[in-house]
């Protein structure tokens, strides 16, 4: 490894900064305006789906496909419960964070089976095509292609359809998860996913159950995104099967890309970078697969490990633990 | 009843053949999964309708121009983009293809924006009847374009030097550099070959189906589930599995409920790896660890 772990001293530095960030961000509300509050909440649901999706691309090293389903399944979990049953919204966040993980469960249970690369990317790739057609077809539940609106509903007797209120739960989720995620990865369990990566023969000699860290990593992953798609789901108020298309997918792989495969910090970097620039394209049919695609393809030729291999250039303090120079 | 279904499933399943049989054609010979597949099928359909519809050009011409333009295209995909990260993992370069894929759908999508196009009929050829049996022009079309394809191809494979090159590439690119083999330029080849006949699934599609920019998703599913079924990597378990898997779509569709033709693509893929991995003629897929 040629670069230099950061210092004691550094890695305090670096603690200040993590909380530094969110407690900045908590005077946000006061600067922007309504449109720009609303993209930033649209951020911090894609800091938590591009979250998901790096630890099983990434820290994996498991080529899935089925985030978008995992984040499609936390939108209308959270939608169902709160519309049919009448479920609080907040309390649909973890609920959505479970179904997510089920999802996970379900995409990844052939790894028990022994099915690795290509054949569990087109397991999860079938698993997400059938989530789409299963949002369309399950009419009563999901209502079809016309969605589902989410509930009218007050917290603290303010609206839940206010962007700043929604701006403060979605940070305390978005930072919760992150900092959980970054302890998870430094565990026991966090250095059992990267090993896998790396060469999980080996890794299976030192006794420990890859396949089953597969599968919890896929579960996390689920839990992560799901979690998201409840917040998703109150961020734009109505539930369409198109959100979680095709399109979602690809952007998806472009925020985990530029930020940098396999890193929390460039998961966060890809997503508030990538969130607002489309927003531009949208008028212009066909733009937002053309940007998309040409930042991927850039990203793999030009600066195949993201932002974060050129911030850890800047600085140790943005090292992560047993990142990879090279995808 | 049956017969008539067996033939739709048939002639859908041919097509799935052909696109399954190009994915594999540049799996056998580079290992890379061609995930963007769907969109050089969608490529070919609508290359093929801008020839007929805009540019007046006769329907076969057309598809020989629109296959030869989509040869072009998968080399110069695997010169530009695969090439320089060759070396890396099998994360990257599908991620590649994926993207590769995308740029395709984007500039569909560009020119047609949200509509879909129907494709004029080609053979307007009256039906044939035997007994119960409609036997339409469209079938007989595509049923024999695939055979003479699939003939033309196996036959090149087994009869000349060429099935020992993929299978030399395959097993060992280094090993087929050794004893003189070009691999860059078969790689470039087989690139070529796999997008031609991944277009050609999408032309012969276009005259009986309508045309969006979003069409390749599902055929790139199909494609998967043909060569899930038929063993991953085996050219002719590709052949067999798409066409089973076109009779199994029509069968099901027919005797449980239509809403489940979309569906069974998926759940041949899932049933598969969990009961047989390899397939019906694959090697083994499974990682003992």
């Amino acid at each position: 490894m040629s670069q230099i772990m950061p210092s004691a001293r550094q890695r305090k530095t670096r603690t200040l900064l993590f909380w530094a960030v969110p407690a900045v961000l908590l005077l946000l509300p006061l600067t922007t305006n309504p449109y720009t509050q609303f993209i930033a909440n649209g951020m911090l649901v894609s800091v938590l789906v591009t979250l998901g999706f790096t630890l099983t691309i990434g820290n994996l090293g498991q080529l899935a496909f089925a985030n978008t389903a995992f984040f499609g399944i936390g939108a209308y979990s959270s939608a169902i419960l709160a519309a049919k049953l009448g479920v609080p919204w907040l309390l649909t966040i973890p609920l959505a964070g479970a179904f997510g993980a089920l999802g996970g469960f379900l995409a990844s249970a052939a790894a028990l089976r022994g099915i690795r690369t290509y054949y569990l990317a087109i397991i999860t790739l079938a698993f997400g095509e059938l989530m789409r057609w299963a949002y369309l077809h399950a009419k009563p539940l999901t209502g079809g292609t016309d969605g589902m609106p989410m509930p009218r509903e007050t917290l603290l007797g303010i609206s839940l359809t206010d962007d700043t209120l929604k701006f403060y739960i979605f940070l305390a989720v978005t930072v919760l998860l992150v900092k959980a995620t970054l302890n998870l990865m430094r565990s026991h369990f966090g250095r059992a996913v990267m090993a896998v990566r790396e060469n999980e023969i080996a890794t299976a000699s030192l006794a420990i159950p890859t396949a089953r860290v597969i599968l919890v990593t896929f579960m996390w992953s689920g839990f992560v995104v799901g979690c998201a798609g409840a917040l998703f789901a109150r961020h734009v108020g109505h539930v369409f099967p198109e959100s979680f298309g095709m399109l979602h997918l690809i952007a998806s792989f472009a925020m985990v890309l530029v930020g940098g495969l396999g890193s929390v910090l460039g998961a966060v970097l890809g997503a508030v970078l990538l969130t607002a620039l489309p927003e531009y394209l949208r008028a212009f049919p066909g733009m937002e697969e053309l940007f998309f695609g040409l930042i991927v393809a850039g990203v793999l030729v030009a600066m195949p490990m993201g932002l974060a291999s050129l911030l850890r250039r800047v600085s140790p303090i943005f090292v992560e633990r047993f990142y990879r120079e090279a995808p | 009843m049956l017969m008539q279904l067996t033939l739709g499933g048939l002639s859908q399943g041919m097509i799935y053949a052909l696109i399954a049989l190009s994915l594999t054609v540049v799996y056998r010979s580079t290992t890379v999964v061609n995930f963007g597949h769907g969109d050089f099928v969608m490529a070919g359909a609508f290359l093929s309708y801008v020839l007929v519809v805009l540019a007046g050009v006769a329907f076969l011409p057309a598809a020989a121009l629109a296959m030869i333009a989509m040869f072009v295209l998968g080399v110069m995909f695997n010169r530009g983009l695969i090439r320089p990260i060759r070396g890396g993992p099998h994360i990257g370069l599908a991620l590649m293809c994926i993207a590769a894929g995308y740029l395709l759908r984007g500039i569909a999508r560009m020119v047609w924006g949200r509509e879909v196009l129907p494709m004029p009929p080609v053979f307007d050829m009256a039906p044939i009847f035997v007994g119960d049996l409609v036997i339409t022009g469209d079938a007989v079309f595509i049923i024999g374009t695939v055979l003479v394809l699939l003939l033309l191809f196996f036959g090149l494979m087994a009869l000349t030097d060429l099935g020992k090159m993929v299978q030399a590439v395959y097993q060992s690119p280094r090993g087929a550099r050794l004893i003189g083999l070009n691999v860059d330029r078969f790689n470039d080849f087989s690139w070529g070959v796999g997008a031609a006949l991944g277009a050609l699934g999408g032309i012969l599609v276009a005259p009986v189906s309508l045309l969006h920019p979003d069409l390749g998703a599902s055929f790139l599913i199909k494609g998967f589930a043909a060569m899930t079924l038929g063993g991953f990597g085996s050219l002719g378990g590709a052949v067999l599995g798409g066409v089973l898997l076109g009779i199994a779509e029509q069968y099901a569709g027919a005797y449980l409920d239509t809403a489940l033709i979309e569906i069974t693509a998926y759940v041949v893929i899932v049933a598969v790896l969990f009961i047989r991995p390899q397939g019906l003629f694959g090697r083994k897929a499974v990682v003992k660890v």
